[in-house]
């Protein structure tokens, strides 16, 4: 006890020191206050940064899942461009059927904005894998005639063999779509398979690889226009036409085809960009994002409001708290920006968490669909300030009734 | 702890005739039909170096005295004067910073953070005064040592007893050096053995020259201090240091 006589007690210096009061609270108090409300009470911490990280994690996840499934198919569109171009015979005036001209192909290789061009015509013939199988078990495949362009136009690539070329074009050989090679169990040319076209036995040349863009190609059996009109009578007018155009002249060039195509009745000309379906499948989705993005916010705010709800109770519990760091000095402010910075910190912890669901459910889901992984990183940074501004404004109107209590009342026992 | 009673320094009070705390005047109303009048027109002066006891029973007034010290709780009319500073047009944060550096409260529910040691509770006393933490638990240990609590420096509320809670409570009062400190009942929710030790606590930082007040409703307490004022139905019914206030004498030895 004899310590209390040697306290240093320097009354006399201090009073020069103090001519003005003024109460200060050093930033990384506030926080460290602000935390302290959190690590006193972690059951309540953990349950309340619970709901906040629930609304980051489905938001986080939707963007990720939405952007890894559109991933693919805006890579597919990147690899296959959005260049190409596909034109079919339409109706006249007077809705007769119109055919387009034979050497159509070769008009459009004209346009100096054409990159390539190739035509395909149907021909009427049923193919079976060999002899011994009934006619028609054909699965739907159809054969088709076409250009040693065709490769090339629709940036297709082999997945054996090769493509038909102009020494093709009379004789009996043929090319597979992928669907088709896979009905007829034809994966390789190395053995020399054949095929048989009506009566005539095909050698199978090449097998083609997939093309997301044209799955009726996918299904075709390709073979030359010579041998089809001479074994097959198929008249030389194509029914589609497909060309790849300059990028940057696309609708140049599709404005003059009619014409090109067909001087006569431009108009009967059908014009299609199948790359639009496949960027309106990725439209759709970001619609479908769209909305569960919605619901995300939806639970967001639901994690808002409870925090907001937790921390007006905390305020009710803490009435002695408050009272006494008003008695030690705090300002109104201070009260304040104390549950704010709790408020906000609890949400951000949520947020943290949130995120780091969210990115694990991305990876997790688009790995079960064998998707590209595509975690977009604002989402991660959205996320979390998300999460703070959150805290920070549900935190406020409890902060503000904290600030208002009356010390000499809050002091007061309850 | 006689020793210390004979090397008590007269000097300093008698060197600071000026009030450490004054009550000019002092009407407390709550609103109310009709209003509810708490104190009537109070006066008192409190010197450096004082110990005084404001005792009352409950319902005279003195909680009501002891908010208006402590600028918790503004009067209706009259004034609070700090350090000789009038404190009727300060602003609420004016108060808070005011509060922060010269008034020190005890509370008898002592009012301590559970989550944190006795030194990050004696620390949140320098909080709102901007200072750093290192130095402020330099300091805190240092107060816990003033009031015998040296070797709990690390101790939660939770594992101290009620008179080691207090003398905690006092330390957190104490730490910032105020030119005044409060205590609102500080032995009521102790037993009598402890109580005695905290009497005894502030008769020795009184010594070492603390200003105390303290506010109690028990006679016996009151009556173990050296200046007792007490409070009767809204005003000061007695003082027995009235015809010494005006010498700023600290006579509590002379008793």
């Amino acid at each position: 006890m004899t310590t209390v006589t040697g306290y240093d007690h320097p009354k006399a210096t201090r009073r020069s020191k103090r001519s003005s009061s003024r109460s200060r609270l050093r930033f990384i108090d506030l926080i460290a206050t602000g935390l302290l409300g959190l690590t006193t009470r972690v059951g309540r911490t953990v349950l309340t940064a619970g709901g906040i990280a629930i609304g980051i994690a489905s938001m986080v996840s939707v963007m990720g899942i939405s952007s890894s499934s559109r991933a693919d198919v805006l890579a597919e569109l990147d690899r296959l461009g959005t260049n190409l171009l596909a034109v079919q015979p339409g109706n006249s005036l007077f809705g007769d059927e119109v055919t387009l001209p034979d050497n159509a192909s070769a008009r459009i290789r004209r346009i100096p904005a054409t990159q390539n061009a190739a035509s395909l015509t149907a021909v009427q013939a049923d193919i079976v894998r060999s002899d011994v199988m009934p006619p028609g078990r054909n699965g739907g495949m159809q054969v088709s005639a076409t250009e040693p362009q065709l490769l090339d136009t629709l940036a297709g690539t082999m997945t054996s063999g090769r493509f038909l070329t102009d020494l093709d074009r009379e004789l009996p050989t043929v090319v597979l779509g992928s669907d088709a090679a896979d009905f007829f169990g034809i994966r390789s040319v190395e053995n020399r398979p054949t095929i048989l076209i009506g009566e005539e036995r095909f050698a199978v040349v090449g097998v083609m690889d997939s093309l997301v863009l044209y799955p009726d190609v996918d299904r075709m059996a390709l073979i030359g226009y010579g041998v089809a009109e001479k074994l097959f009578d198929t008249k030389p007018a194509p029914s589609t036409v497909y060309l790849r155009a300059d990028p940057e002249f696309v609708e140049p060039v599709r404005e003059i085809l009619g014409r090109t195509v067909d001087p006569e009745s431009p108009n009967s000309v059908n014009i299609t960009r199948p790359s639009e379906s496949l960027s309106a499948k990725a439209e759709v989705n970001k619609n479908l994002t769209n909305m569960l993005l919605g619901l995300g916010a939806v639970a967001l705010v639901v994690g808002g409001v409870g925090i907001a709800n937790v921390m007006v109770i905390s305020v009710l519990e803490r009435r002695n708290e408050i009272g006494v760091r008003r008695a030690l000095g705090a300002t109104r402010r201070h009260i304040a920006a104390q549950f704010v910075v709790e408020s906000a910190t609890l949400a951000t912890i949520g947020g943290a968490v949130g995120v780091g669901l969210g990115a694990a459910v991305t990876v997790f889901y688009a790995k079960s669909q064998e998707w590209t992984i595509d975690v977009p990183i604002e989402s991660l940074g959205l996320g979390i300030a998300a999460a703070l501004i959150i805290g920070a404004l549900a935190g406020l109107y409890p902060a503000i009734r904290a600030a208002r209590l009356d010390p000499a009342e809050a002091v007061r026992p309850a | 702890m006689s020793s210390a009673m004979l090397t008590r320094p007269y000097s300093q009070a008698a060197n600071a005739p000026n009030a450490v705390l004054e009550l000019d005047s002092i009407m407390k109303e709550y609103a109310g039909k009709p209003p509810v009048r708490v104190l009537h027109d109070v006066n008192l002066r409190i010197a450096a170096g004082e110990l005084v006891a404001i005792v009352g029973p409950s319902g005279s007034g003195k909680s009501t005295m002891m908010n208006i010290i402590g600028t918790l709780d503004r009067p209706t009319r009259g004034d609070v004067l700090i350090e000789g500073q009038s404190t009727a047009s300060l602003s609420d944060a004016k108060l808070a910073g005011l509060r922060a550096d010269r008034i020190g409260f005890v509370f008898q529910q002592f009012h301590l953070l559970s989550g944190i040691s006795a030194t990050d509770n004696v620390s949140t006393g320098l909080l709102y005064r901007g200072i750093k933490r290192s130095e402020r638990a330099r300091r805190s240990v240092r107060a816990l040592e003033m009031v015998g609590l040296g070797h709990r420096v690390d101790h939660r509320p939770g594992q101290l007893s009620g008179g080691e809670r207090q003398r905690v409570a006092i330390a957190r009062a104490l730490v910032g050096d105020p030119s005044i400190v409060l205590a609102d009942e500080p032995t009521g929710n102790l037993d009598s053995k402890t109580s005695d030790e905290i009497v005894e606590l502030m008769l020795e930082l009184n010594d070492a020259g603390s200003t105390i007040v303290v506010i109690t409703h028990d006679n016996e307490l009151a009556d173990r201090l050296p200046r007792s004022v007490r409070v009767l139905d809204g005003h000061i019914d007695s003082d027995t240091g009235a015809n010494r206030t005006d010498t700023g004498a600290n006579t509590g030895a002379q008793r």
